[in-house]
């Protein structure tokens, strides 16, 4: 805990050593963020512009931008890019899909409303890892729950092989982010549901509103605001995705369209230690999450956030 | 299904509306979960089934003492254990002061310093992954544990800020003028008056990182390589064989490395979604 080093006299001279003590006081912070994060961040700018591939050590240098010019030509960066934006269209959809009703059903006044609350937080606090081994063994092709189930209903003969075709293998991955990430969207509307006086919707009801259009006139628009914060955040997460494709790679042998760009940037570095192009794809990455972060500066600026 | 209703104006089938909801709620939240128990409760003959046997037909608990002699799961455990509380600590110890700064200072430019914080909290981990693991390489950190508490602490930190910023902001502020006119400094003031009102907001805020930090893969994977530096999420990927998965051993190793989380959630719900909702919250 940070402590100012003299006492403060009080009233006298306030404005200046008020100065002071903010800036002891977000020191620590600034420490933290500049050294951990930003440093290492502006490195990577550096890095990229340089040749540094531990496997090939003799090939060192500048290189200019000619990285990025790499990048352009690689099929497999356009894929991985292809297959995040893929992604990215169809979870952030399907969490909102899921999670505003979540968020609806635990906003009921129940006396299930704790076990709903802990249903609810459970997939938000699952690591991600561990979110991507459970799915995988539920969409175990010969063992799995999910073709049990589906079997038993009768809505396919055969198990599915979820993880090894192609497109089943893509779906099976966007299920399981959206069952980890609707739960983000649900809290966050959820919050937004608080926040909306009862009377509202009641007035509304008085002057003969029924419950749906008190739900799409009143309640919606309410909404409006939580919804986008969601919006973006999810929009974030889900470029930067890594965790569960991670995962799935490593049991799927379809494996080329579930790499994502986070995925591909790890494989560069860590796995085949190519230090300068892995660089120059975390620029990339960096200037998609950038993009997307921008627009949620301006939309909080511009008073959104009501 | 509609939100804000009074129950007692409930028909019937409003009725089964409302449990319905509520329990694809509780089911959907719950089964993999539960799945997984159920799973690591089975032995391996017993699981190569289809039609699957949904309950085991004797309870069997080896999986749970294979978990721990066949990795050093409980030295993971421990590690995990030790840098989230560590990084916990670091994080909420930067993130109170420059929080009440922020929030109740006169600072200029205090909305550049806010952006500058929103943007922080969404820088891409894995564009750091690479110069991060040269930074720890180049101080002799890696397999240590400030080689992941380090990180761990400074990606929390700008969401811990956010959160506590908007709980300070919701204390009022005659109560530290009072205070401050009653003789106590403004650090008096933060120690005195703010923080014990803001317990909930420190609380939802550890909570955070913590929850963060114990869940966090990318770094801890290719950080702390040596096998007695695993935490617990790379820990539970390291029961897998070149060609086997032994399903029933890795189904108890998520189950024991979900317990804390678990726990924590079940004991905190309430606030924990009163804090998140009120503070904003990241995935």
């Amino acid at each position: 805990m940070t402590r100012a080093p003299t006492p403060l006299r009080r009233r006298a001279r306030r404005e200046p050593s008020e100065g002071l003590l903010a800036l002891l006081l977000l020191l620590p912070a600034a420490a933290l963020l500049l050294g951990v994060l930003l440093l290492p961040m502006l490195t990577t700018f550096r890095d990229s512009l340089y040749l540094n591939k531990l496997t090939e050590p003799w090939l060192q240098g500048f290189v200019g931008l000619s990285q990025y010019g790499q990048m352009l030509r690689d099929a497999r960066f356009g894929a991985a890019l292809r297959n995040t934006l893929v992604f990215g269209v169809l979870t952030v959809s399907g969490s909102f899909l899921v999670g505003v009703p979540m968020a609806l059903a635990a906003h009921m006044p129940s006396r299930a409303r704790d076990l709903a609350r802990v249903a609810l937080l459970l997939p938000w606090a699952m690591p991600p890892v561990i979110t991507g081994l459970i799915f995988a063994w539920l969409f175990n092709a010969q063992y799995g729950v999910v073709n049990d189930l589906l079997v038993r209903a009768g809505v396919i003969q055969e198990p599915l092989r979820w993880l090894s075709t192609p497109g089943l293998s893509v779906l099976a991955m966007v299920i399981t982010i959206v069952w980890k990430t609707s739960s983000f969207v649900a809290l966050i509307v959820l919050g937004g549901l608080q926040g909306i006086p009862r009377d509202l919707t009641e007035a509304a009801e008085v002057d003969g509103a029924t419950r749906t259009q008190s739900f799409f006139r009143v309640i919606l628009p309410l909404l409006a605001p939580s919804l986008a914060v969601a919006f973006i955040f999810r929009t974030i997460s889900a470029v930067q995705v890594f965790d569960i494709p991670y995962t799935f790679i490593q049991q799927a042998p379809a494996q080329g369209l579930l790499e994502t760009l986070g995925v591909y940037i790890y494989r560069t570095g860590i796995e085949f230690l190519d230090f300068g192009y892995a660089a120059a794809l975390s620029v990339a990455l960096f200037a998609l999450s950038l993009a997307v972060t921008a627009v949620y500066v301006r939309f909080v600026r511009d008073g959104g956030q009501a | 299904m509609s939100g804000d209703v009074a129950p007692q104006r409930l028909t019937p089938g409003q009725r089964a509306g409302r449990f319905a909801a509520l329990g694809a709620l509780i089911v959907g939240g719950f089964f993999p979960f539960v799945w997984m128990i159920l799973t690591s409760l089975k032995s391996e003959g017993e699981l190569q089934q289809f039609p699957v046997q949904y309950l085991p037909s004797r309870l069997d608990f080896s999986n749970y003492a294979r978990v721990f002699s066949e990795q050093p799961f409980a030295q993971f455990f421990l590690n995990s254990l030790t840098v989230s509380l560590l990084s916990t600590a670091l994080c909420i110890a930067a993130a109170v002061p420059a929080a009440y700064a922020l929030a109740r200072l006169n600072i200029r430019r205090r909305g550049v310093l806010m952006t500058t914080i929103v943007t922080f909290s969404m820088l891409p981990v894995v564009s750091l992954l690479v110069p991060l693991f040269r930074l720890m390489r180049g101080a002799n950190l890696l397999n240590t544990a400030p080689a992941l508490i380090l990180p761990y602490a400074a990606l929390s930190l700008p969401i811990a800020i956010l959160t506590l910023v908007a709980f300070f902001s919701a204390i009022p502020r005659d109560l530290e003028a009072a205070a401050m006119v009653d003789g106590t400094t403004r650090v008096g003031a933060l120690t005195r008056v703010v923080l014990p009102l803001s317990t909930p907001g420190v609380v939802t805020a550890a909570l955070l990182v913590f929850v963060n930090s114990w869940n966090e893969f990318l770094l801890a994977l290719s950080f702390n390589t040596k096998l007695s530096m695993r935490t617990v999420s790379v820990g539970v990927t390291l029961y897998q064989g070149e060609f086997a998965f032994p399903w029933p051993l890795i189904a108890a190793a998520v189950v024991v490395a979900t317990v804390p989380l678990v726990l924590l959630i079940a004991v905190f719900q309430r606030r924990f979604v009163a804090g998140l909702t009120a503070g904003g919250v990241k995935a």
